[in-house]
C-alpha cells in the first residue's frame, strides 16, 4: 500500500528550530507539573471499499495524563505527557445489514515528546505543542450486535433486514490479541493548541485542543496486500500546572 | 528574535504537520471488478479474493504469500487468448488450492476453453481412499417393522429429495433424509410425500411412550438449509441447546475476526424433550449440515454418534455480503465456493478439514452390505437396546 512521505519539510524546520532556541536561551530554568485530562475522537484510517453497506466512524473516548514540562526561555518549554488514552472507532452496517456493528474500545500508554511554544502576557497565555509519540496498545474491547447464522429465525415475518431471517447475536467482551496480527507498539506525531491562565504564580490551568496521527500500523507486516489502519486522534482536554524553580528573566 | 517569529515558526510547522497527515490507502477491489483482459488480472482478483475473503486462513497450512510469489509470475506469462494456456491455468489454479482446510471449497470455471470445468482440493484428496457413496435406506428398510417414504421433487424440480421414517423392532424411531431440505419441503406450496414422512415421525416424537430410542441417519446426506436444525431437533429439545460457535470475517485482514457466537438449537414449539437415547448415523459422506445435525445430537444429555468420521466441511456458507466473507466470482473468470463462516464445536476443536469423529466407530463393511446387512445400524439398535 503507498503512503505519502511524512514531507521533506521536517529536517529544515529542525534546525530552524534549534537556531530559535539557541538565540533565545537565557538562565532560565522552570519545572512544571501537572494533571490533565479530556475527551478524545478517534478516526480509523483504513479502506473497505470492496465491503457492501459497512463504513467505519469514528467515536469518542477520553484520555488522562500527566504533563511535564521543562521551560527553557520565556517561550519555549520541552513537554513530555505520559497518558492513557482511548483510541475507539466503530465498524458499523447499513441497508438490509442495519443494527450490525462493532465498537472498539482500545487503550493506550501513551508518551508525548513535544516542543512547547508559548505567547502572549503574564496571566493569560497562548500556546502550542508540537512533537512526536510512542505507545503501547494495552488492552481492548469489543462491543456489537450481529446476525447468528446458525441461530436462524424460524417464521420469518418480514423481509427488509438481516434480523428477519437470523437471531441477533449481542457481544461485549474483550479484545484477544493476536500476535500474529496486532502490532500493540505504535508510534506518531502530536500537535496541539491551547491557552493558559496563571492563577498564582505556581498555580495554571489550561485547556488544550490535540491531534495525534499514528505512522505505525495497528497490524503487523503478516500478510501481502495488507490494508493498513491507522489512529488519528483528536482530544479536547483541560488541565492543572504546578510550577517549581525560578524565572530569571523577564517574560515579556 | 523578536515575538513575531516565534509565534510564526509554531504556526508554521503545525500547518506543515497536519497537511503531511493525510494518509493515502488504496482503494481494495471486489475480485469480481478485475477485467479479465490479461491472466494477470484474472490472477490478482482470484488471489486477492482469496486473501480478503477466504474465512480459514487462522487454521490453514497454505501458505497463500508464498502462492503469490511462485504464481503470479507463472500467469504473467500466460496469454488468455491461447485456449492452451487457458487449460494450463486451471491446474495452475488446482495446485494453489490443492491443500485448502475449507473441504466446502469448489472453483468452477466459466471461461472459453475450460467452461464448466471445476476444482474439488477435499474431494481430491480423500478420491483415492474413501469407500463409495451408499443409500443406506436400501439396507434400512430391511430392519423396520413400520414406516413412510416419501419424496419430493415438486418444490425444487432440479433435485430429488428423500425421506423415510419407521420403526425397529417395534420400539426405536428411524429417520433419514437424502438432503436437509425438510422445512422448504414441509411448507411447500406444492404436494409432495416428505409432508407425510415427518407428519409420521414428528407425531412418533410428541407421543414417545414405549420407544427406547431414536436414530436421525445422514449417512451419505450432503448438507442443506440450517433452518432444518431447528425444525427437526427442535422437537428433540426442551430448552436451547448450545452445540458450537460460529464466527465471521470482520476486515480485509487475512486474520480479522469477529467474536464467537453460540450456535443453538431452538425448541420449537410444544417440543418437551426427549429422555431416551438419540442416535445420530453418519459416515464419510456426511457433509456440512449433516455433520452439525451429528454435532448438536452428540451434545445432547443423551446423544450419540455412531459410524465414521464425517466429511468435514462444517463452516456455514451464506452470500459474501451477508458475513463480509466466503464465496466470490473472480473477474468472470472462475467462481470461488467457499465457507462464509468458521464453525468450531462445543469442545473449542474446529473439524474443518479433518471431519467429526464418532463416540463408536462403525466402519464401512461391504461384506456386510453384500449381506443386505447395515453394521452402523445394528451398532445403534444393540447400543440402544442394551
Amino acid at each position: 500500500m503507498k503512503q505519502q512521505p511524512a514531507g521533506n519539510w521536517l529536517p529544515m524546520a529542525t534546525v530552524i528550530f534549534l537556531l530559535c532556541v539557541g538565540c533565545s536561551l537565557s538562565s532560565f530554568a522552570q519545572f512544571s507539573i501537572g494533571l490533565e485530562g479530556g475527551y478524545t475522537r478517534n478516526y480509523l484510517q483504513t479502506n473497505n471499499a470492496n465491503r457492501d453497506f459497512t463504513n467505519y466512524t469514528p467515536a469518542n473516548g477520553f484520555n488522562i495524563g500527566i504533563p511535564v514540562q521543562y521551560k527553557i526561555s520565556n517561550w519555549f518549554a520541552i513537554a513530555l505527557d505520559p497518558t492513557y488514552i482511548q483510541k475507539n472507532y466503530v465498524q458499523q452496517r447499513s441497508s438490509f445489514y442495519t443494527g450490525t456493528y462493532q465498537i472498539s474500545t482500545n487503550s493506550y500508554a501513551e508518551l508525548p515528546i513535544m516542543a512547547h511554544f508559548m505567547f502572549g502576557g503574564k496571566k493569560l497565555q497562548g500556546f502550542f505543542n508540537l512533537g512526536a509519540f510512542g505507545g503501547y496498545w494495552l488492552s481492548g474491547n469489543v462491543k456489537g450486535r450481529m446476525p447468528n447464522v446458525l441461530n436462524p429465525i424460524d417464521s420469518v415475518t418480514a423481509t427488509n433486514t438481516v434480523y428477519y431471517y437470523s437471531t441477533p447475536y449481542n457481544y461485549n467482551e474483550k479484545y484477544t490479541f493476536d500476535t500474529r496480527r496486532d502490532n500493540r507498539i505504535e508510534a506518531g506525531w502530536i500537535a496541539g493548541a491551547g491557552v493558559s491562565y496563571a492563577i498564582t504564580d505556581r498555580y495554571s490551568v489550561f485547556a488544550e485542543g490535540r491531534m495525534r496521527q499514528s505512522i505505525t500500523d495497528m497490524q503487523k507486516n503478516y500478510m501481502i496486500n495488507q490494508v493498513p489502519r491507522y489512529n488519528n486522534t483528536y482530544s479536547a482536554n483541560l488541565g492543572i500546572m504546578v510550577s517549581f524553580g525560578k524565572n530569571t528573566t523577564d517574560n515579556q | 528574535m523578536n515575538r513575531k517569529t516565534i509565534v510564526y515558526i509554531p504556526v508554521v510547522l503545525l500547518v506543515l504537520f497536519i497537511s503531511s497527515c493525510t494518509k493515502s490507502i488504496e482503494n481494495v477491489s471486489r475480485p469480481e471488478n478485475y477485467y479479465p483482459g490479461t491472466f494477470s488480472d484474472v490472477f490478482e482478483a482470484f488471489w486477492t479474493g482469496m486473501n480478503n475473503n477466504y474465512i480459514f486462513w487462522d487454521i490453514d497450512t497454505t501458505d497463500w504469500d508464498a502462492m503469490y510469489r511462485r504464481y503470479q509470475p507463472v500467469f504473467a506469462r500466460l496469454n488468455i487468448n491461447d485456449s492452451a494456456d487457458v487449460r494450463k491455468s486451471v491446474n495452475y489454479f488446482r495446485l494453489m488450492t490443492q491443500g485448502l482446510v475449507d473441504s466446502h471449497y469448489n472453483l468452477s470455471f466459466g471461461y472459453g476453453a475450460v467452461a464448466d470445468s471445476s476444482i474439488d482440493p477435499a474431494y481430491s484428496r480423500k478420491m483415492d481412499t474413501i469407500h463409495r457413496h451408499v443409500f443406506y435406506p436400501q439396507y434400512v428398510v430391511g430392519y423396520m417393522d413400520d414406516g413412510v417414504d416419501g419424496i419430493d421433487n415438486s418444490t425444487d424440480p432440479n433435485e430429488v429429495r428423500y425421506a423415510i421414517a419407521g420403526t425397529i423392532n417395534k420400539n426405536i424411531l428411524y429417520f433419514y433424509c437424502n438432503i436437509f431440505e425438510l422445512k422448504s419441503s414441509y411448507e411447500s406450496s406444492t404436494n409432495n410425500d416428505i409432508k407425510k414422512v415427518l407428519d409420521y415421525f414428528f407425531a412418533k416424537l410428541a407421543n414417545p411412550e414405549g420407544l427406547k430410542g431414536v436414530i436421525i441417519d445422514v449417512r451419505g446426506n450432503p448438507g442443506g438449509e440450517v433452518t432444518d436444525l431447528n425444525f427437526l431437533l427442535g422437537k428433540m429439545v426442551s430448552s436451547p441447546l448450545t452445540f458450537g460457535y460460529t464466527r465471521y470475517k470482520s476486515g480485509n485482514g487475512r486474520l480479522d475476526y469477529t467474536p464467537w457466537a453460540p450456535a443453538v438449537i431452538t425448541p420449537q414449539a410444544g417440543s418437551k424433550g426427549l429422555n431416551i437415547p438419540v442416535i445420530a448415523l453418519a459416515d464419510a459422506w456426511s457433509v456440512s449440515l449433516a455433520e452439525l445435525t451429528t454435532m448438536a445430537i452428540h451434545t445432547m444429555p443423551n446423544g450419540k454418534f455412531i459410524g465414521e468420521t464425517t466429511w468435514g466441511a462444517n463452516g456455514p456458507i451464506s452470500s459474501n455480503q451477508n458475513y463480509n466473507g466466503g464465496q466470490f466470482t473472480a473477474s468472470d473468470f472462475l467462481y470461488a465456493y467457499t465457507s462464509s463462516s468458521e464453525f468450531k464445536y462445543l469442545d473449542n476443536n474446529i473439524y474443518e478439514g479433518k471431519g467429526f469423529p464418532p463416540d463408536i466407530a462403525v466402519p464401512f463393511n461391504e461384506n456386510y452390505l453384500s449381506q443386505k446387512r447395515d453394521a452402523a445400524l445394528e451398532a445403534a439398535i444393540t447400543d440402544i437396546l442394551q
